[in-house]
C-alpha cells in the first residue's frame, strides 16, 4: 500500500472517470434531459469503435480524426433513430414498456451484427502516441488514458457552452421541463428533441474511437457500459452534466482504486454497486432536479 | 374454467405429450424439447412480470443463472435430487428478486429495468470469481448413468422441465384471473391511479418479481444435469435475456396463452435454425422480429387476434372470424417458419438454391405483413394475402418437382390445398364486407 | 365543536425554489360540501396530492378522523376512506368499465378490516355504481369507447367505488357544457346527501356556488378567504386575486 501504488491508482481513475464522462454523456443528455431510456447507447459507442478501428486499419487515420468524421453521420442515424421511437412510441403515449423493449432490441441486434461482421476477436487501433506515456514525478500518465480524458473534457466543455448559451441548446433544456411553454414559443418540441437525440447518438461516434484507444475492443465490451453509464447517470443527477462529470471521475476512481487493490475481475461490480446504494439512499443523485 | 379443471386438463395434454415423445423414442427431441420446455418456464415467467404488471426485466438471464448456480453449489457440496433443486433455486431467485426490487421498484419503472440489466453484469462477475463454483474456468456436473423407470437420463430431465411448465402456466393463468391479476393490470395501465384507488403498488411489484425470479430459477436448475459443463457465460448468455423478452411480446403479453405460443413458435424454430443457420443469424432474427413487434403490435400475435375478434366477433364467435384467424395464424406461423427456413437458402453457393430462397424468403415476409393486415382489418391486406397464396401455390408445386420423396409430396399437396381454399374464402363477398368500411377507428360491424 | 374530518396544520410544499402551498390550514367537518377556488398555479392540485400521499409535504400535519396521515402511502389513506378523482380522467385503458370500477372495489373496500365481499356481491356493487353514473349499458366496453363526459363520470364512478368519507373532486367538470355539470353537480349532491363529505375544486362558477356550503379560496399557495360562498365572493381581495379577472 505504498504512495505511489495509491497515487497511480487515483490518478489512473481521474482520467479513466474523464473518459467515462464521454461514454456516458449523450445518456446523459437522452436520458438526463429528453427521459428517453436509450440503452442501445453503448451499443452505439461499439459501433463508433469499429469504425474508427476500420478507418484506422485501412487508411491509417488517427482514431480521434475518425471519431470526428464520423459523428456527422451518426448525427442523421440519431435523428432518424428518434424519428422511428417518436412515431412508434412517444406520440401514442406508449414509452414505457414499449419503448425499452424497442431500444433493447436495437442493442441486441447491434451486438449480434457486428459478431456475425466481425467475430469475436479483439480489434485495436495503431497511432503513434499511443504507447508513450510521460510522467511527473512518481505518477504516470499513459498517453492512452490522457488523451481520450483530455478530449472527454473538451466534449463537455462545448456541449456544456452549447446547452447555456445557444438558443437550440436553451430550448433543450427547456423541453425536459415544459415541453408547452416552448410551443407557445414557437418551437416545436419534436424538432428539438430530435436534435437533442441526434447529439447524444453522435457523442457515441468520439466516445467509440476514445474507447478504443484506451483499449482493445470486441462485441460484448458494450454490455459492461450499460450499467456503468446508467450508475454515473443517476449518481451525478439526471439532468446535469456537472453532475455527470463528477459521478464519472468518482466511479473512475472508484473502478481504479478496486481494480489495484482487489483485483481487475471486481471493477464490474463496483458501478452496480454504487448505483444500487445511489437509488436506495439518494434517487436525485448528488447535483440532481 | 375453473382453475382445477384448468390444471386437469394441462397435466393430462402434458402426458400425452410426454407419451407422445417416448413413443418417437428420439434422443434428440427430448433434448430439443427441453430448450423448448426451459423457454415456455422463462417466458411465461417474464410475463407475469413484464406483461401483466408492466415492468421489463432486462435481466433473466441473471435470475436463471442464480438457478443454475445453486444446483452447481450444491452438487459440489452434497448431491440433491433434481426436484429439491428445482425448489431451491426457485426459492433463492425468488428472494434475490425480492431484495432487488425492494429497492428498485419504489422509483420509476425504467430504473427498475436498468438495475436488472446491472444486476445480469455484476452477478456474472459475482459468479466468474468464486471459486468453489468454478469460477471462470467452469464447473462439470457429472449425470448420473440411469435412471429408474425411464430409459435415459434426458428423458428425466424433460418429465421435470415439463412439470415445471405446467406448473408456471397454471399458475399464471390463475393469477390472471384473480384479485392479484385485476391489481397488476391496473399497475401496468396506471399506476398512479391504481394507488389512489388503494392498490398496495409496491407489495404486488415485489410478489411480482418474486414469482417472476421464482420461476426464471427453477427453469435454471436442471440447466448443469442438462449441459454437463457449465461455464458463467453460457449460463449468463444473451439468448436468455432476448428470448425471455421476445417470445412473450411476440406470442402475447396479455395472458398466459402468449409465453407458450411464443415459446413453442420462436424456441422450436431456433432448434431449426442452429440446424441450418448459424446461432448468430439466428438470435439476429429474434431481435429484429422483437423490434418489430414492439413497433406494430406490442401486444403480441395473441393479442392482434383479441383485438381482432373485439371487432369482428364482439359478442360471440362466428364462422367468418375464426377461418380469418385461422388463415392469419397460418401466415404468421409460416412467415416466420419460412424466414428461418430460406435464410440458409439465401446463403448457399449454388445460385438456384439461393434464387428459389430469395422468392421464399419474399414471400415469408408477405405472409408475415398479411397476417398482420389481416388482423387489423386493413383493406389492403385481402390483395396482399391473395398474392401471396397465389404465388405460394406454383412455388410449391417447383418443390413437388424437386423432391419426390412423399412425405415431402404429401406435405406440399396440403400446402398448395389449404392456400386454393384460403383463396378463394378471401374472395367472397362476405369476407369483403368485413375489411371494405374503414374499421381503425369506428366500430361498425357489417 | 365536533373533531374535524379533515384537519390541515402549517403544511407546506416547495419545489426546488418555487414554494406551491405555504403554511396552510384546513378544517372540514364530516357532511359539508365545500368548494375550493384560485386561478391556475394557486397550488390546488398540490393541495389534494399532499393530502392524499402522492406528494409528501415538507412541514405541517395532515390529521384524517383524528389521526396523522404521515408516512403513509397513497393507497393506505384510501382504505381510510379518502379519494379523489384525477383531473385528467386516468382511467384503465386495457379492462372493461366495470372492471374498472372492480379494482377499487377489491383493494380499497375489500380489504378493509372486517370487511368479506364475496364475487356476487362485487359485481352487483359495480353494477349499481355505474347505473349510479349512468354507464350501465356501457359496462362491458372500454374506456377507449367513452366520450369526454363519460370518462369523467367512470373517474368519479371509481372515486366512489373506494366508498370514502371524503371524496376530493379535482376539477371534474373541464370542458363540459351546462347540461354536463349540472348534471356532474347534482351526482355529487346526491353522494353528498348519502353521507360523503365532498371537496370541489373547480373553476366554473356558477357550479361551485349551486353547490358549496362553504367555499374556501387559495391564491399562490396561500388561503386567503373561507366561509360562507356569499360572503367569500364579494370579499375585495378575493375579487382582486381571483373573480375580477
Amino acid at each position: 500500500m505504498t504512495l505511489d501504488l495509491v497515487l497511480n491508482a487515483l490518478v489512473a481513475g481521474l482520467l479513466l472517470g474523464g473518459f467515462y464522462a464521454a461514454v456516458t454523456l449523450g445518456i446523459s443528455i437522452s436520458f438526463g434531459i429528453l427521459d428517453i431510456v436509450n440503452i442501445a447507447h453503448p451499443a452505439f459507442v461499439i459501433v463508433g469503435c469499429y469504425i474508427a478501428y476500420i478507418l484506422n486499419a485501412s487508411f491509417g487515420l488517427d482514431p480521434v480524426l475518425a471519431g470526428l468524421v464520423a459523428m456527422p453521420f451518426f448525427y442523421v442515424a440519431g435523428a432518424a433513430i428518434y424519428q422511428v421511437y417518436y412515431l412508434s412510441f412517444e406520440r401514442r403515449g406508449k414509452e414505457a414498456l414499449s419503448g425499452l423493449a424497442f431500444f433493447f432490441g436495437i442493442l441486441f441486434i447491434t451486438e449480434v451484427l457486428l459478431i456475425l461482421i466481425y467475430g469475436v476477436d479483439y480489434r485495436y487501433v495503431q497511432a503513434s502516441y499511443i504507447d508513450r506515456s510521460f510522467s511527473i514525478g512518481i505518477v504516470q500518465l499513459p498517453n492512452r488514458m490522457l488523451v481520450p480524458c483530455v478530449i472527454s473534457f473538451i466534449m463537455f466543455g462545448l456541449l456544456y457552452f452549447y446547452l447555456k448559451r445557444t438558443f437550440t441548446g436553451r430550448a433543450i433544456m427547456a423541453v425536459a421541463q415544459d415541453q408547452l411553454a416552448l410551443q407557445l414559443m414557437a418551437a416545436s418540441p419534436v424538432r428539438i428533441k430530435r436534435t437533442a437525440f441526434a447529439i447524444s447518438v453522435a457523442t457515441a461516434a468520439m466516445a467509440g474511437a476514445l474507447l478504443i484507444i484506451i483499449q482493445p475492443v470486441e462485441p460484448s465490451v458494450g454490455r459492461e457500459y450499460i450499467g456503468r453509464a446508467f450508475a454515473i447517470c443517476v449518481l451525478g443527477g439526471l439532468g446535469s452534466l456537472t453532475g455527470t462529470l463528477i459521478g464519472a471521475i468518482l466511479i473512475g476512481i472508484a473502478e481504479s482504486v478496486t481494480s489495484t487493490f482487489f483485483g481487475p475481475s471486481w471493477a464490474p461490480a463496483v458501478s452496480f454497486g454504487l448505483l444500487l446504494l445511489t437509488l436506495a439512499f439518494r434517487p436525485s443523485g448528488l447535483l440532481g432536479r | 374454467m375453473r382453475n382445477l379443471s384448468f390444471a386437469l386438463i394441462a397435466t393430462v395434454v402434458a402426458a400425452f405429450v410426454f407419451a407422445g415423445a417416448r413413443a418417437v423414442n428420439s434422443d434428440y427431441l427430448f433434448f430439443a424439447g427441453y430448450t423448448v420446455l426451459q423457454f415456455v418456464v422463462l417466458a411465461t415467467a417474464w410475463n407475469i412480470l413484464g406483461g401483466y404488471t408492466g415492468y421489463v426485466n432486462f435481466g433473466s438471464a441473471a435470475f436463471f443463472a442464480l438457478g443454475v448456480y445453486t444446483t452447481v453449489f450444491f452438487t459440489k457440496l452434497y448431491p440433491l435430487p433434481i426436484p429439491l433443486l428445482v425448489v431451491i433455486g426457485g426459492v433463492v431467485s425468488g428472494l434475490v428478486g425480492v431484495g432487488m426490487g425492494y429497492l428498485t421498484l419504489r422509483l420509476r419503472g425504467a430504473f427498475f429495468a436498468i438495475a436488472t440489466l446491472a444486476l445480469a453484469v455484476v452477478l456474472q462477475t459475482l459468479i466468474v470469481n468464486w471459486h468453489f463454483v468454478g469460477g471462470s474456468r467452469g464447473a462439470y456436473v457429472i449425470r448420473p448413468a440411469s435412471v429408474a423407470f425411464l430409459d435415459s437420463y434426458i428423458q428425466y430431465l424433460f418429465l421435470i422441465m415439463l412439470t415445471v411448465a405446467v406448473i408456471a402456466l397454471i399458475a399464471a393463468r390463475a393469477i390472471e384471473r384473480s384479485s392479484l391479476g385485476y391489481g397488476f393490470a391496473a399497475i401496468r395501465d396506471d399506476e398512479l391511479a391504481a394507488e389512489a384507488l388503494g392498490v398496495p403498488t409496491l407489495k404486488l411489484k415485489l410478489i411480482a418479481t418474486a414469482l417472476s425470479g421464482a420461476f426464471m430459477g427453477m427453469a435454471g436448475a436442471p440447466f448443469p444435469y442438462y449441459i454437463g459443463y457449465v461455464q458463467p457465460a453460457t449460463a449468463f448468455g444473451l439468448e436468455y435475456a432476448v428470448n425471455s423478452i421476445a417470445m412473450p411480446m411476440i406470442g402475447g403479453t396479455g395472458s398466459w396463452i402468449g409465453p407458450l405460443v411464443g415459446a413453442i413458435l420462436l424456441g422450436s424454430l431456433q432448434q431449426i435454425a442452429t440446424v441450418t443457420i448459424s446461432s448468430a443469424v439466428n438470435l439476429l432474427l429474434v431481435g429484429l422480429l422483437l423490434v418489430a413487434f414492439v413497433m406494430v403490435a406490442p401486444n403480441g400475435f395473441v393479442g392482434l387476434i383479441r383485438e381482432f375478434l373485439l371487432i369482428a366477433a364482439p359478442s360471440r364467435l362466428n364462422a367468418r372470424a375464426v377461418i380469418i384467424v385461422m388463415i392469419a395464424t397460418y401466415c404468421f406461423v409460416g412467415g416466420i417458419l419460412g424466414i428461418v427456413l430460406n435464410l440458409s437458402a439465401v446463403m448457399a453457393p449454388n445460385s438456384v438454391l439461393a434464387a428459389i430462397g430469395a422468392t421464399g424468403l419474399i414471400l415469408a415476409v408477405f405472409n408475415l405483413v398479411s397476417a398482420y393486415g389481416l388482423l387489423k382489418l386493413q383493406s389492403w391486406s385481402l390483395v396482399l394475402t391473395t398474392i401471396a397464396f397465389a404465388i405460394w401455390i406454383p412455388f410449391s408445386a417447383f418443390y413437388l418437382w424437386l423432391d419426390y420423396a412423399p412425405t415431402s409430396v404429401a406435405f406440399r399437396a396440403v400446402v398448395i390445398v389449404i392456400a386454393l381454399v384460403a383463396l378463394y374464402y378471401l374472395q367472397t363477398q362476405h369476407v369483403k364486407l368485413l375489411y371494405r368500411t374503414p374499421l381503425s377507428e369506428g366500430r361498425v360491424m357489417p | 365543536m365536533s373533531t374535524p374530518l379533515l384537519e390541515v396544520t402549517g403544511l407546506s410544499k416547495r419545489f426546488g425554489g418555487f414554494v406551491a402551498l405555504e403554511n396552510l390550514d384546513l378544517a372540514i367537518h364530516s357532511g359539508e360540501r365545500v368548494g375550493l377556488i384560485g386561478p391556475n398555479g394557486s397550488g390546488k392540485s398540490t393541495l389534494v396530492n399532499c393530502l392524499c400521499g402522492t406528494l409528501i409535504n415538507e412541514t405541517g400535519t395532515v390529521r384524517f378522523e383524528d389521526r396523522n396521515l404521515a408516512g403513509l402511502t397513497a393507497h393506505a389513506r384510501t382504505r381510510l376512506g379518502m379519494a379523489r378523482s384525477f383531473q385528467l380522467p386516468r382511467p384503465f385503458f386495457s379492462m372493461t368499465i366495470a372492471d374498472n370500477i372492480r379494482v377499487p372495489l377489491i383493494y380499497a373496500v375489500n380489504s378493509r378490516p372486517g370487511v368479506r365481499l364475496s364475487e356476487s356481491e362485487i359485481g352487483e356493487r359495480c353494477i349499481a355504481l355505474l347505473d349510479l353514473v349512468g354507464l350501465k349499458d356501457k359496462a362491458s366496453q372500454r374506456p377507449v369507447d367513452l366520450t369526454q363526459v363519460e370518462m369523467r363520470k367512470l373517474e368519479l364512478a371509481r372515486a366512489m367505488a373506494v366508498e370514502p368519507k371524503l371524496l376530493i373532486a379535482d376539477e371534474a367538470m373541464a370542458g363540459l357544457s351546462g347540461v354536463e355539470v349540472h348534471d356532474i353537480v347534482t351526482l355529487l349532491i346526491k353522494l353528498n346527501e348519502r353521507g360523503v363529505t365532498v371537496v370541489l375544486i373547480e373553476h366554473i362558477m356558477r357550479a361551485v356556488m349551486q353547490f358549496s356550503q362553504r367555499l374556501i379560496v387559495l391564491v399562490s399557495g396561500k388561503k386567503i378567504a373561507d366561509g360562507r360562498p356569499d360572503d367569500v365572493i364579494r370579499d375585495p381581495e378575493v375579487v382582486r386575486a381571483y373573480l375580477g379577472q
